[in-house]
């Protein structure tokens, strides 16, 4: 791989970070620092060109999108919900899996009248009621959706669903499939253009650790 | 609240000493150029009737434009978000003329939204469209003027970034698709998003080779995509390689104009792309996220004004460009500090002074500010009974 451009890869921490840092290691890419106990934001890699910033994963598209990073790793709910605009998506990592799914109690959201929906993913949302030609009162909220059907706060909730062990200890069902969710590569448009040969060594670099994983 | 009264609306900004000027000084300059290359100005008005804004390039700035109601129509009035549309109708409707019509306008344009990263919804547009010719020279010559804007303004490292909207345009005709359809593909490929554009076409059911044309479509981008298609696309409609031979004209002869400047292809990139028709452009910078100059063909745009003709051009922030370049720096000589007197030699000489273009600030009587926090750089003082220049303390 020849990367003669300076690239700068926005990661999120947590889960979508651990389990890229393989796939970045086959393209032969490591951190300087071990990030499990350094504190900096920006690491450094082997490769003197390529920089890692470890950022929440909702500003990974934004910060990819206006050019501040060249390109970020992301889960797809993040980038449903953002919309995606003025980002290139070319590659499923196929990591950090899970599903975006509606919940409930056993039953719920039969009954007639405006259905109130938890959630973080507010668009995602509108849209999958939309299609289903149903209106709903979305009530955002930033965490522990699990709890809203329970305390009376909204019938149903949309949230990412990994194994299905919490929605089970709160006593709520998996009762429709929104969308499967894994991580993508997102790419800033301009570096694509002016970088375009750092970028597309790092791109089938990636897709051959992917395929290889 | 009454503490608040200076702030102003997200995206609207006031331009202050020196950038005002250097605005000023990039905009007379640009307008210098066009009409150095024929172009001539027009002034488009700041409100419109909505429906005729919202024609051709207008189409996509439906939720961009600022509306309100006519109180002597009742009709729905839009303040532009872009003069394209504008200068279409003016080329159509009001010129008519036989043989190319080469038009250029500046002005604010105002948008709901503040705009990507520079996040303005009060951009200072800058354009210049040519009229009735159909064919690379036209698509050449704008883009040229493009490179000359951009260098106008001080950016000497843009790549620009090159496509035809005939491509796409044909392979989605040739694997049959339904105008939703085209939509749908058209959606998924802007993001390059390569696992649904895969999913997308074995859901439609394109048969081959058209599938695995579509498919190619999103990676054919770079300096030698054009090489790769011609192996690619083989099996595309000839109205498909015609678009890819007319691209490459574009790209060979500007190569021969500008051979300094990076050519990036990209046959995915469909800016605008229900109203363009043939060749799109982009410039870009490096370490900048966002396009900083865009344009194309658009052909037959005047035809909702009476009349269909071949058209071509671009258009610009004029702020952006300046916050990217680094333009000339005035011109030399600060200003020049005159004390308050009604003597008669003293006022010719400050009249002598200003016909040659110097900056001159008269004292005020009472006045308890120095020449040099004037930002005066010399002084009038008498010396012998003349007055001459010396250099503020």
């Amino acid at each position: 791989m020849h990367i003669d451009a300076p690239l700068t890869i926005a990661l999120p921490k947590g889960r979508i970070f651990d389990d890229t840092l393989p796939l970045l290691a086959r393209t032969g890419i490591e951190p300087l620092d071990d990030p499990q106990t350094s504190r900096k934001l920006i690491l450094e890699t082997n490769r003197p060109q390529v920089k890692l910033v470890l950022i929440r994963a909702s500003d990974v598209p934004t910060y990819v999108q206006y050019g501040a990073a060249d390109l970020g790793v992301v889960g797809k709910d993040v980038l449903m919900e953002h919309g995606g605009e003025g980002l290139y998506e070319p590659l499923d990592l196929g990591i950090a899996r899970c599903r975006l799914m509606v919940a409930g109690i056993p039953g719920a959201g039969l009954g007639p009248g405006r259905l109130r929906i938890a959630t973080k993913f507010v668009h995602s949302a509108e849209r999958h009621f939309a299609a289903q030609g149903k209106q709903v009162e979305i009530i955002k909220l930033y965490g522990s959706m699990e709890l809203a059907p329970l305390v009376g706060l909204s019938d149903l909730i949309v949230d990412l669903v990994e194994s299905g062990n919490t929605l089970k200890a709160n006593g709520l069902v998996p009762l429709e499939h929104i969308a499967d969710i894994s991580a993508r590569l997102v790419i800033n448009k301009a570096s694509w253009k002016t970088k375009h040969a750092s970028v597309t060594a790092l791109l089938e670099a990636l897709r051959g650790a992917v395929a290889a994983a | 609240m009454d503490a608040e009264r200076w702030l102003l609306p997200v995206g609207i900004e006031e331009i202050l000493p020196p950038r005002a000027e250097a605005v000023e000084g990039l905009r007379r300059e640009l307008l210098d150029l066009y009409r150095g290359w024929g172009y001539e100005l027009v002034f488009p008005p700041f409100i419109d009737y909505l429906d005729s804004l919202l024609t051709g390039t207008g189409h996509d700035l439906d939720l961009q434009t600022f509306k309100l109601t006519d109180q002597v129509t009742g009709r729905m009035l839009g303040v532009r978000a872009d003069m394209t549309p504008q200068v279409a109708r003016i080329d159509a409707h009001e010129l008519r003329r036989e043989g190319p019509a080469r038009l250029c306008y500046l002005g604010t344009v105002l948008r709901t939204r503040p705009d990507g990263f520079a996040g303005t919804r009060s951009p200072l547009q800058v354009g210049a469209e040519v009229y009735g010719h159909a064919g690379p020279e036209s698509d050449v010559e704008i883009l040229r003027l493009v490179m000359l804007t951009l260098g106008a303004a001080g950016i000497d490292s843009a790549y620009l970034d090159l496509g035809h909207v005939g491509i796409f345009r044909g392979l989605a005709r040739q694997a049959g698709l339904s105008p939703e359809q085209e939509t749908a593909l058209f959606s998924v490929l802007q993001r390059k998003a390569l696992p649904e554009i895969e999913a997308l076409i074995a859901t439609l059911g394109v048969a081959e080779p058209s599938a695995s044309m579509l498919l190619a479509l999103a990676e054919l981008c770079g300096d030698d995509a054009l090489e790769r298609a011609a192996g690619i696309l083989r099996a595309a409609d000839p109205g498909v390689r015609e678009a890819l031979d007319y691209l490459r004209r574009v790209a060979d002869e500007l190569r021969g104009w500008l051979p300094e400047v990076p050519i990036h292809f990209d046959l995915a990139e469909l800016r605008g792309y229900r109203y363009k028709t043939g060749v799109v452009f982009a410039a870009f910078v490096p370490g900048w996220g966002q396009e900083i100059a865009r344009g194309g063909r658009y052909d037959d745009i005047g035809r909702v004004f009476g009349r269909a003709r071949p058209a071509v051009g671009f258009s610009a922030d004029l702020k952006d460009l300046l916050r990217h370049g680094a333009p000339a720096p005035a011109q030399a000589g600060g200003a020049v500090f005159a004390p308050w007197s009604t003597d008669a030699a003293l006022q010719a000489e400050i009249v002598r002074l200003r016909r040659a273009g110097r900056r001159v600030v008269t004292e005020l009587p009472g006045q308890a500010v120095t020449p040099a926090q004037l930002g005066c750089e010399e002084r009038l003082v008498r010396e012998d009974g003349l007055w001459i220049l010396t250099p503020c303390d």
